[in-house]
């Protein structure tokens, strides 16, 4: 009895999951490896250490306005995800319309099809109204894919709410604006961030809807990064790659230490 | 409280949103995938035809990319399955400072762009790359072995892009399992492979499907990694949908195909809610 709850994993256990985890690490190390090598391919050990691949990226045009269309994008896109899925929670939450769980339904729907449907209907129908190219509709885009992360995280931060402490402020004066502002916000507010974070990467990581959208002077990182691939490797790649794991990381570690991250996940 | 008319208020912007920018774009997909190309005429005006929906069962290479795909699916989802338990076990079971570590250790590649991750399979399984270098180096092999464009090479990246996934789907189902169940059958005498086999794994099953449905799911409808790894040669169905739109031009084959890729989707994911209402009610 006893050892089963001071839970002493056995070492076949421990070794099969630590092997795991290194091997889901094991692209990350490569990569940034590869950015600091003077070798255009990667050997063990790697041979000479450079910064030129990074003074590379951050001196080349290309990549410095696909990063900035890429945050521009992903920015834009989470701020009017958050908006309008936060709007949309609020009243889906309380069930005042009919047929609130269809509409929660629909409203993941983006989440089930497959990203590159969702892609070439897109294209179709920007071919056809002339919003191809346009940042309007890859920012609409955007929100189409991001939005059901927003949906979901403030639903779940909802649900785990007392709903009289809203109808204490609306009782003590409050208009309905300034209850939720007040009171319901901070108290989501934890939840929301998680989503938002979601909807952030989910937008700087996509490249099945955007490459069918994009037009052909202007590009974001990961669709850039994509392309460059199909031409052959260059160790330029790896650079901008390990800035984009760098950032990530931290973003990480911050989200934890603030948030507790993990639990939203 | 809330009356009905703000409620409406506050949904109906996001409604029109994703009725204007995700529903009638792809409902509008659905005359196309009947439509008529000629090649380097482009559609033929009022011309109509089932043969994009006929030739995904009846061309041998469309046949060949379908079970390739579902290949993929089903073995990347059963791998993930395999490697994904004893992580999520050690995650939900064991020590409880290891806990936070391992969990962000699985979420952070998780977030890692996806070229990124697939970048640095290239890099690890290409001719020249790291596992043929160090496999040379070692004397086990005399020529690079082909880890790249081919099925190894999608089905070691597809795994470690969606095997984060499995694993916190796994966690959560393992965690769900009471203590008091595992400990009263450890009590009677139950040894620890037993209990295991027993009352863990049968309990936490609803886990297990729902992180299968998803690995499945979202395997069938990559494309990025599959274009990266596999090249414009070694297709499955979500480049081949990719080369028909931006390569043939060919959109109403192309959109047939999206089609079909949906409804592979849509049936898998609604034959398992199916079922785990049936366990639902058993339980």
């Amino acid at each position: 009895m006893s050892d089963m709850s001071e839970n002493r994993p056995g070492w076949g256990l421990t070794a099969t999951a630590f092997t795991v985890v290194a091997f889901l690490q094991l692209p990350v190390i490569v990569v940034v490896l590869a950015a600091f090598s003077t070798t255009s391919y990667l050997t063990i050990p790697p041979q000479g250490l450079t910064l030129a691949w990074f003074g590379k990226v951050l001196s080349d045009p290309s990549y410095l306005s696909a990063i900035r269309m890429s945050l521009i994008l992903a920015c834009g896109s989470t701020l009017i995800s958050l908006v309008l899925g936060v709007a949309a929670a609020c009243a889906l939450f309380r069930k005042v319309l009919p047929g609130s769980e269809a509409v929660t339904s629909f409203l993941m729907a983006p989440l089930v099809m497959p990203a590159v449907v969702v892609g070439v209907a897109l294209l179709q129908f920007y071919s056809m109204t002339g919003l191809r190219g346009s940042l309007v509709g890859l920012l609409l885009a955007h929100v189409v894919i991001t939005v059901p992360y927003v949906v979901r995280s403030a639903l779940a931060s909802l649900s785990g709410l007392d709903l009289a402490v809203e109808e204490a402020a609306r009782v003590l004066g409050a208009s309905g604006f300034e209850a939720f502002r007040l009171v319901t916000l901070p108290l989501i507010a934890p939840g929301l961030v998680a989503g938002g974070l979601f909807s952030f990467i989910t937008s700087l990581d996509n490249v099945p809807v955007t490459i069918f959208l994009i037009s052909a002077s202007q590009t974001t990182l990961p669709v850039l990064i994509f392309s460059s691939v199909e031409m052959g490797i260059d160790p330029s790649v790896a650079a901008v790659s390990t800035l984009l794991i760098l950032a990530t990381g931290i973003v990480l570690l911050i989200a934890e230490r603030r948030f507790g991250f993990h639990r939203f996940v | 409280m809330m009356s009905r008319r703000q409620g409406l208020l506050l949904v109906a912007p996001l409604l029109l949103v994703l009725a204007g920018f995700f529903l009638v774009p792809v409902l509008m997909l659905l005359p196309t995938s009947f439509g008529v190309y000629e090649p380097g005429a482009g559609l033929v005006k009022g011309a109509w035809s089932l043969k994009n929906y006929t030739q995904i069962v009846t061309d041998d290479y469309y046949r060949e990319v379908i079970w390739r795909t579902l290949g993929l699916g089903f073995s990347v989802t059963l791998i993930c399955l395999l490697l994904g338990y004893p992580l999520a076990y050690l995650i939900a079971r064991g020590p409880e400072r290891w806990r936070v570590p391992l969990i962000l250790l699985v979420i952070f590649p998780m977030l890692l762009n996806l070229v990124v991750r697939s970048f640095g399979w290239i890099a690890l399984l290409a001719n020249r790359g790291l596992i043929n270098n160090l496999l040379m180096q070692l004397g086990l092999i005399a020529a690079p072995v082909k880890l790249l464009f081919n099925f190894v090479g999608l089905f070691i990246g597809l795994t470690h892009i969606y095997l984060p996934f499995m694993v916190l789907m796994l966690v959560a189902a393992i965690r769900n399992v009471p203590r008091d169940v595992e400990s009263a059958a450890a009590t009677l005498g139950s040894s620890r492979a037993h209990v295991f086999m027993a009352v863990t794994l049968p309990l936490s099953a609803p886990g297990i499907l729902a992180g299968s449905i998803l690995v499945f799911v979202l395997t069938i409808s990559a494309l990025v990694t599959p274009r990266m790894l596999g090249g414009p040669t070694y297709q499955v169905m979500a480049t081949l949908i990719y080369d028909e739109y931006m390569q043939l031009l060919d959109w109403p084959s192309g959109s047939a195909l999206s089609f079909a890729l949906t409804f592979m989707a849509v049936a898998i994911i609604w034959l398992s809610s199916r079922l785990t209402r049936r366990w639902a009610g058993m339980a």
